[in-house]
Parts: structure tokens; C-alpha cells; sequence
């Protein structure tokens, strides 16, 4: 077990927050810590707006950072159920990140 | 109502309330979408699921707040363990009274979120167009799941009024499910079909969610492999094709368990490794590597690591397989199989499943549940959709009722919920009013939604109901015999049984009751025979029978117990 952490891209909607939560305590995975912020500058998002075709508007998403203590094959489990909630938009650990429909650096194999 | 016809809903399963008042007169005020009053929303969710499971069509409950949308709840945690497309409105108190306890207020988006795919309040009128096409999109997309909308009174008001667009189509930039496969994991994915010698197909729900069975049969007609499907995936390879090694996993045959076990490739096709599955994952098919088809990728690697994984539809993931091993013909000889097929060959005459080689059928006995479901088989002509409930009963309908096609065998795989069988046989009935539908139930799961009995009096729905009576909990009981020292703990009432002749007769409907064997088929034809009535077949078991093989709990796949005194 390692402490891990998570940076989650996510629409800001009512309930997504809960979903997100809710996913950790369902599948008895650990919040060690958990920080949310709007997201108003989206220079560093480009690449998702790209990958999208969608052009993010102010207060349309937020940045939550979670910390949490698990193994490497809870962690790639952890971040695929994650990307599969519809409201967050991309996840990513400090090697893999995962975008709607795309495995960046997909170390699967 | 309008977005619902403009989705293309015929029918909606549903109860009235206070807070779904506006709904119900708009619903009265038209003649489009057919509303079906069920007695209980736990019905009009099973129904709704019966439906979807047998058309492939999304199905559409509506309930009030509070109390319907907690009933509502079972079904849409059943249609989420199944993957079943559904889409659920349920009434919410006036959004000025949210939060306040107001009467017959529940947090449904609260209570409903860990059993839904995903989930809509209506916080302005104008958004229900587009909430409704989003909702059906993501219910019927991808891995399919139930979807919930939650409508506060006020925003179905009629004096609630909005310019009505429906748009064409949903536009979710943060849901994006897989469709077709990546090229470069079909190659390595035939590489390693082309040199297997001891491959399986597994197949599950999700072969059928994806109507890929056409694709699958064709895949097997190039590679002649055997092919084992799960509980929820009955029907999507022809049970009576020779290749068919029966169903796998904890009461699945001798040889589909032997093969699984012994296999060096296993191609998953929409199948999820479950714990019904796979017995003790660490011990699970030592020597096989392991291709997997699915639409979602955290089914993947969750609980056996695959060697290959391919993401998508798997009816187009097994198109490009076959595309590409139609090429490579050259490389392939069926006739390397021969062994591997010998040796299953040989495992199934070993033991076969064990009512077809020792049946007997004399009055000296008393009927053997097995024989209920075979005789059902033969009455019908193996072509009837059966749903079933849960329990010995469910496990026999679904080792001895061959299904040759998908969408037939409706039960409730992934949940265990008792009370499913009869409502969602409302729900087929519905969708095909033309086909045989029957009911393989047991007498306790069937008292758990059977004031359902009334709808299918108002609607006229000639279902069959075939209970198959053990006067227990029989798998409760069997798990007691097995691992309890037999101490039968809360799983009998033989002597507070209904009646269940006058019971059905008492809902205006035909009842039989049959003690011996003698009687079974005549009572069987008989009620078949009664194309227009709805039929109560109360069958008397032997409540003494278990079900055969079972799984070794924490063992591997060939660890089974074959019957009462004997184990692999
Ligand atoms: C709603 C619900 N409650 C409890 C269970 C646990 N359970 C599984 S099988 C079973 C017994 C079912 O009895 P019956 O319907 O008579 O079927 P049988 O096993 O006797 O064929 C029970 C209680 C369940 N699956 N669902
Ligand atoms: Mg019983």
C-alpha cells in the first residue's frame, strides 16, 4: 500500500462530487484527503479540449485531488471506474491518465 | 410524454402518486404510449426489465415519490448488476419543499445512486427534452444500465410551459464508450487463437447486450472451439449445437467447468470473471492466457488479469476477429483440436448432467424438479422465452431448458432477486404477445411479487407459471444440508403454504395441481393448451433434491461435488 495521488477533472454538476465519493466508499477504497477547486484557467486543459471537440466554459468544470492509500492493481481498478462516471471528463495518477474513451500511456499490457 | 413518444417508448410499467399527478393526466390526456398499471413498482421495474432483456429496448417505469421510488429501488439494483437498459421517472415533492421532509419526500437520487449507471434531477422544465434523450442514450449505450430522472412536481405543472425541442441527438462530452476495437490487440488477439490447442469461449451477458450472437457463431464456425456460456448468457451460442459444453461456473456442468479449468486459451467475450465464476480467482484455469472482449474497461483485469484486452462493441471486436482470421485460413487446422475435443467428449460421459443419465420417472418416485423443467422443454418445444426466479429452481430451469437463442432465458443473474420471475414475465407477454412465455418459479420466490397476478387479469396476459414446489427455501436449504450440519434454520413452512389453485383462481385465473409423476406431462399439455389463460402449474417436488454439480467453495474449477456423497 502507497499513498497515491489522484487529480480528476470533472464537470461541475450537481452530484457529481457525491458520485465520486460514493464510488470510493462503495468499493471500499480509502480518501486519505480530497481538495476541490472551479477551474478557471483552462491553458493547461488545452489537450482535452482538443481530444473533446468541446471548449470548456467558466464554472462548466472543477479539479479535485484526492489522496488515497492503495496497491498498484487497486490503483488502475480505482481509475477505470473512476473514468467510467459520467460526469468526470479525465483522471489520471502520476503515470497513467485516462480520458473519455482514450487510455493515455495505457500500461495494460 | 412528448419526449418519451419522440424517444420511441410504446410502454411505460408505472404506479400513480401524488408527485407523478401531473405525469398521470398528461399520460391520460393522450394516446400514444401505453401505460400499464402493475400492483407494486418492485413489478414495474421487473417488468420494464423483462421487456428490455427480451427486445433489446430500453424499459420505462414512472413512479411517484417516497414510498414508489424506494419500491422502484430492487428492480433498478437487479437491471444494474445485469447491465439491463432502463430508464426510471420518478415524481420528487415540489422543488420549493426539497429538503425540508416534506411528505413523502426520499432523496431518490441519494437512495438509487449506487445501483444506477447514472442519474438526472430537473431542476428547470426546459432541460427535460434534452435530460430525457441523454438519459436513454447512456441507459442504452456502452455497458447499459438504469438511468433515473428525478422530476419535482413543479416542473411537470401545466401552466409550466416551454418552446418543445427534442433533440436529435445527446451530446455528452464526458461519456464516450468504446465501439470498435484497436487493430493492433485483434492481431495479437488471432496470433494467439492460431496456436492455442486447448481453447474455450466464454461468453456472458454482455455477448447478448451487444446482439453479437450471429457474429459468435460465425467465429465458431472458423474455430470449432468449445464454448461455455454463464448463467446470463444462456442462449447467445445454441445450447443444442455439439460444441455447447453447457453452462459454467458454480452449478455449471462437469465438462464446461473441466474445460475452463484445463483450457490454455480463453476467449471472454462480454463476460466479467465473476465469483460465480471463478471459484477462487488465485486457483482459477492455472495454464490459460486470457483474451477479453468487453465494452467496459474496468471489467477488465478486475478480478483475472487479461493477457489481451480488447475494448468495444464485442460484436464488432468479433468481426474484426473473424475478418482477419478469414485471411489466415491457411494457418488454422480444425483437426488440432481433435484431442482437445476427445478429452471433453469424455469428461461429459463421465458425468453428464446427472437427472438426464439416472432419470426415473415411476409414481414409486416423487417428481424430481429436473423433470419439471425437461418435460417444460419438451411441451414447448425448447422455443418458449422462460424467466425465472431464484433459488434450485432457477439453477434447473437454466441446466435443463436448452436455450438455442439469446434473449430467451430472463433471470435475474446478477442480483439473486427473488420475486423477478413473474413481473418480468408481464414484461415479455407485453413485448410479445404471441410467444410462448413461461415462468419457472419457486414457491417462495413467487409469493414475493405475486399480486402481480391481478395485472396480468386487467391486461390479460396467458403466461404460463410453472412452480416448482420443495415447500422450502431450497437453496437456502441446500446450502444448510451442506454446510450447516443440515440444521434447517428459518427455510421451511410446509404447513403455511397457500393454496396456490384457489389462489390462482381467486385472481380469475386457472390453477393445476400435480402430485405424481404420472400426471406431470398430461397436467403440462393441459395447461399449454390454454393458449388464452393464464396457467398455475403448482408442481410437488422431491424437497430433498439438490443441485448438482456445485462448486467447492475457495477451490478451482475442478473441484466440484457431483452429487450428495460424491466430489471430484
Ligand atoms: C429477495 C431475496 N431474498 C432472499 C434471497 C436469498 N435466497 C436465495 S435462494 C432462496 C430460496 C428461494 O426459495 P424458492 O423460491 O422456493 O426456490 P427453491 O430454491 O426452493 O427452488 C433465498 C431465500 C434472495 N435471493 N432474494
Ligand atoms: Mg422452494
Amino acid at each position: 500500500m502507497i499513498k497515491r495521488k489522484l487529480i480528476l477533472i470533472m464537470e461541475n454538476k450537481p452530484g457529481a462530487l457525491v458520485r465520486v465519493v460514493g464510488l470510493f466508499h462503495q468499493r471500499g477504497y480509502n480518501i486519505e484527503s480530497l481538495h476541490v477547486d472551479p477551474v478557471d484557467d483552462f491553458s493547461s486543459y488545452k489537450f482535452i479540449e482538443e481530444k473533446l471537440e468541446t471548449k470548456f466554459k467558466e464554472n462548466e468544470i472543477s479539479r479535485l485531488t484526492i489522496q488515497t492509500l492503495v496497491s498498484d492493481s487497486l490503483m488502475r481498478q480505482i481509475l477505470r471506474q473512476l473514468n467510467k462516471l459520467i460526469d468526470v471528463i479525465a483522471v489520471s495518477n502520476e503515470e497513467t491518465t485516462y480520458l473519455k474513451g482514450v487510455l493515455l500511456d495505457e500500461n495494460l499490457l | 410524454m412528448h419526449a418519451l413518444h419522440d424517444e420511441g417508448v410504446e410502454l411505460i410499467f408505472g404506479y400513480p402518486g401524488g408527485a407523478a399527478l401531473h405525469i398521470y393526466d398528461a399520460i391520460f390526456r393522450q394516446d400514444k404510449i401505453n401505460h400499464i398499471l402493475v400492483r407494486h413498482e418492485q413489478g414495474a421495474t421487473h417488468a420494464a426489465d423483462g421487456y428490455a432483456r427480451a427486445t433489446g429496448k430500453p424499459g420505462v417505469v414512472l413512479v411517484t415519490s417516497g414510498p414508489g421510488a424506494t419500491n422502484a429501488i430492487t428492480g433498478i439494483a437487479t437491471a444494474f448488476m445485469d447491465s439491463i437498459p432502463m430508464v426510471v421517472i420518478s415524481g420528487q415533492v415540489a422543488s420549493h419543499l426539497i429538503g425540508t421532509d416534506a411528505f413523502q419526500e426520499t432523496d431518490m437520487i441519494g437512495v438509487s445512486r449506487p445501483v444506477v449507471k447514472h442519474s438526472y434531477t430537473v431542476f428547470d422544465a426546459k432541460d427535460i427534452p434534452r435530460i430525457v434523450k441523454e438519459a436513454f442514450y447512456v441507459a442504452t449505450s456502452g455497458r447499459p444500465g438504469p438511468v433515473v430522472i428525478d422530476i419535482p412536481k413543479d416542473m411537470t405543472a401545466p401552466e409550466n410551459l416551454f418552446d418543445y425541442i427534442y433533440p436529435e441527438k445527446a451530446n455528452i462530452r464526458s461519456y464516450n464508450p468504446p465501439v470498435n476495437p484497436d487493430q493492433n490487440q485483434i492481431k495479437r488477439a488471432v496470433a494467439e487463437i492460431l496456436s492455442a490447442k486447448k481453447p474455450v469461449i466464454y461468453a456472458g451477458g454482455g455477448a447478448i447486450a451487444s446482439n453479437a450472437e450471429r457474429e459468435l457463431f460465425q467465429l465458431n464456425k472458423i474455430l470449432d472451439a468449445p464454448v461455455t456460456n454463464t448463467l446470463m448468457g444462456l442462449g447467445v451460442y445454441p445450447a443444442t449445437h455439439e460444441r455447447f459444453l453447457g453452462m459454467l461456473g458454480m452449478h455449471g456442468t462437469y465438462q464446461a467447468n473441466m474445460a475452463m479449468h484445463n483450457a490454455d486459451l480463453i476467449i471472454a467475450i462480454g463476460a466479467r470473471f465473476d465469483d460465480r465464476i471463478t471459484n477462487n480467482p488465485s486457483k482459477f484455469s492455472p495454464g490459460a492466457k486470457v483474451i477479453h472482449l468487453d465494452v467496459d474497461h474496468s471489467s477488465v483485469s478486475k478480478i483475472i488479469e487479461a493477457n489481451i484486452a480488447i475494448f468495444g462493441q464485442v460484436k464488432n471486436s468479433l468481426q474484426a476477429m473473424i475478418d482477419l482470421l478469414n485471411q489466415s485460413l491457411d494457418k488454422y487446422n480444425k483437426d488440432d483440436l481433435k484431442e482437445w475435443h476427445l478429452q471433453i467428449a469424455q469428461w461429459k460421459s463421465l458425468h453428464g448432467l446427472n437427472y438426464e443419465m439416472y432419470k426415473d420417472e415411476s409414481d414409486a418416485h416423487p417428481i424430481l424438479p429436473q423433470a419439471v423443467v425437461q418435460h417444460v422443454y419438451n411441451v414447448t418445444n425448447g422455443n418458449a422465452y422462460v424467466t425465472s426466479d431464484v433459488g434450485q429452481h432457477q439453477m434447473f430451469a437454466a441446466q435443463y431448458y436448452h436455450f438455442d437463442k439469446p434473449r430467451r432465458w430472463i433471470n435475474s443473474g446478477g442480483l439473486g432477486t427473488m420475486g423477478f420471475g413473474l413481473p418480468a414475465a408481464m414484461g415479455v407477454k407485453f413485448a410479445f404477445p404471441n410467444e410462448e412465455v413461461v415462468c419457472i418459479t419457486g414457491e417462495g420466490s413467487i409469493q414475493m411479487c405475486i399480486q402481480e397476478l391481478s395485472t396480468c387479469l386487467q391486461y390479460n396476459l396467458p403466461i404460463k407459471i410453472i412452480n416448482i414446489n420443495n415447500e422450502a427455501l431450497g437453496m437456502v436449504k441446500q446450502w444448510q444440508d451442506m454446510n450447516y450440519g443440515g440444521r434447517h434454520s428459518e427455510s421451511t413452512y410446509q404447513d403455511s403454504l397457500p393454496d396456490f389453485v384457489k389462489l390462482a383462481e381467486s385472481y380469475g385465473h386457472v390453477g393445476i395441481k400435480v402430485e405424481k409423476n404420472s400426471d406431470l406431462k398430461n397436467a403440462l399439455e393441459k395447461a399449454f393448451s390454454m393458449k388464452d389463460r393464464l396457467v398455475f402449474v403448482d408442481v410437488y417436488v422431491d424437497p430433498a433434491e439438490h443441485v448438482y454439480p456445485m462448486l467447492v467453495a475457495n477451490n478451482s474449477l475442478e473441484d466440484m461435488w457431483l452429487s450428495k456423497d460424491k466430489k471430484t
